[in-house]
């Protein structure tokens, strides 16, 4: 199909059924955002699927692997989990295991992260000057993880340009074909 | 006249050429030629007799569609400024929602819409309306081509509804184009007969 008949298409449509091309593609879009959300309210985790984009926990993980999250305040962190946590000044979370972990009394906890095939903890990763990560770095605790399926967001990360493209032909194709 | 004069020379420049042995090719052109057919059926209801087009039926699915993605749109922009654990309440009513109106939306098209395509009016001078409601299906793996006229009585709400089922091979020519001219006879066929239909009663 050449574009020109592409865009007859198009050109066919009055002001409702455009309107409605318009609509369609937006409920596409919300569908998915709304399915995201709903996925952040119902496990606490304001991240709840992330990638591995590292081999810093081989062999509990490997690059591309989906991991999926929970975050309820009322199941506490130990030793031995593997938590997803947010540094300041870092945009990417890093996913490493609980290493040391103090809790307090009053239900405040303070720990230590290390990954699995790093030879040393994570102290030098955390911001200059933090020794230790509370609660409120915290991310998710990993539940449940897919193999292989997030190397493709790997590739497009690594790749902006083609990002773009597969965005630019997907939008196209929905604005442009009816039904 | 003059519009559907150059519709119809414009699709006497393009000769559709399908391979007939590839289905979904075959398939596609069929689906092109229906919705062709059903533009022509509007078109004659309108023009040759000159009903006005209501468009309530597709403006209802049109605010439906745009409740939601408004509905969308506002969770969004809410948990952009109130991040995540704080805006949890209104994310919960927005999800909720937004499925509920997706809801809606099946059920509305599949039991209000139910293939209805042109919704027109024609109003007689003594003030009397007749609504008339133009649908259409076509079932998969199948060359039949289901055309409906169904005719309202504006005041007695009392609908009488009349269908044929002809291959689609009836209304497109050797050249897989649309011959407008078969279309509307069949449509006014089908509008006579429950016009017909009404004066023996």
């Amino acid at each position: 199909m050449d574009v020109a008949t592409l865009f007859d298409d198009v050109k066919r449509m009055n002001k409702r059924q455009f309107l409605y091309q318009v609509l369609s593609f937006g409920m596409i879009v919300s569908s998915a955002l709304m399915i995201w959300k709903g996925l952040m309210v119902v496990t606490g985790s304001e991240s709840p699927i992330v990638v591995v984009l590292s081999g810093s926990m081989e062999p509990a993980f490997h690059r591309g692997d989906l991991l999926f999250l929970t975050n309820y305040p009322e199941e506490p962190v130990r030793v031995g989990e593997i938590v997803v946590f947010k540094v300041d000044g870092r945009d990417i979370p890093i996913v490493h295991r609980v290493l040391k972990l103090h809790e307090k009394k009053n239900g405040t906890v303070k720990f230590l992260t290390k990954g699995d095939n790093n030879s040393v903890d994570d102290r030098g990763l955390y911001a200059p000057g933090q020794l230790w990560l509370t609660k409120s770095d915290v991310v998710g605790r990993a539940r449940g993880f897919l193999p292989y399926v997030g190397m493709v967001t790997i590739l497009m990360n690594e790749y902006p340009k083609f990002k773009y493209a597969v965005l630019a032909c997907l939008g196209l194709y929905v604005l442009v074909h009816r039904e | 006249m003059a519009p559907k004069e150059k519709d119809s020379k414009e699709k006497e420049e393009k000769v559709v050429k399908i391979n007939k042995w590839d289905g979904s090719a075959v398939k596609n052109a069929i689906d092109d030629a229906v919705r062709d057919v059903s533009l022509i059926v509007n078109q004659c209801l309108r023009k040759k007799y000159n009903y006005v087009e209501n468009f309530a039926l597709m403006d209802g699915r049109l605010t439906i569609c745009g409740i939601a993605v408004a509905v969308a749109m506002f969770a969004l922009l809410w948990d952009y400024l109130y991040p995540f654990p704080q805006s949890r309440p209104v994310l919960i009513f927005c999800v909720a929602s937004y499925f509920v109106m997706m809801g809606i939306l099946t059920l509305y098209t599949n039991y209000k819409e139910k293939g209805i395509f042109a919704v027109c009016i024609q109003k007689d001078s003594s003030k009397k309306e007749i609504i008339w409601e133009a649908s259409s299906f076509l079932a998969k793996y199948d060359d039949k081509y289901n055309l409906t006229l169904v005719l309202v009585d504006g005041k007695t709400k009392q609908r009488r509804e009349t269908s044929s089922k002809k291959s689609v091979a009836n209304f497109i020519d050797v050249n897989g184009s649309v011959v407008p001219e078969q279309v509307e006879a069949e449509v006014s066929r089908l509008h006579n007969s429950l016009l017909n239909e009404r004066k023996t009663k």
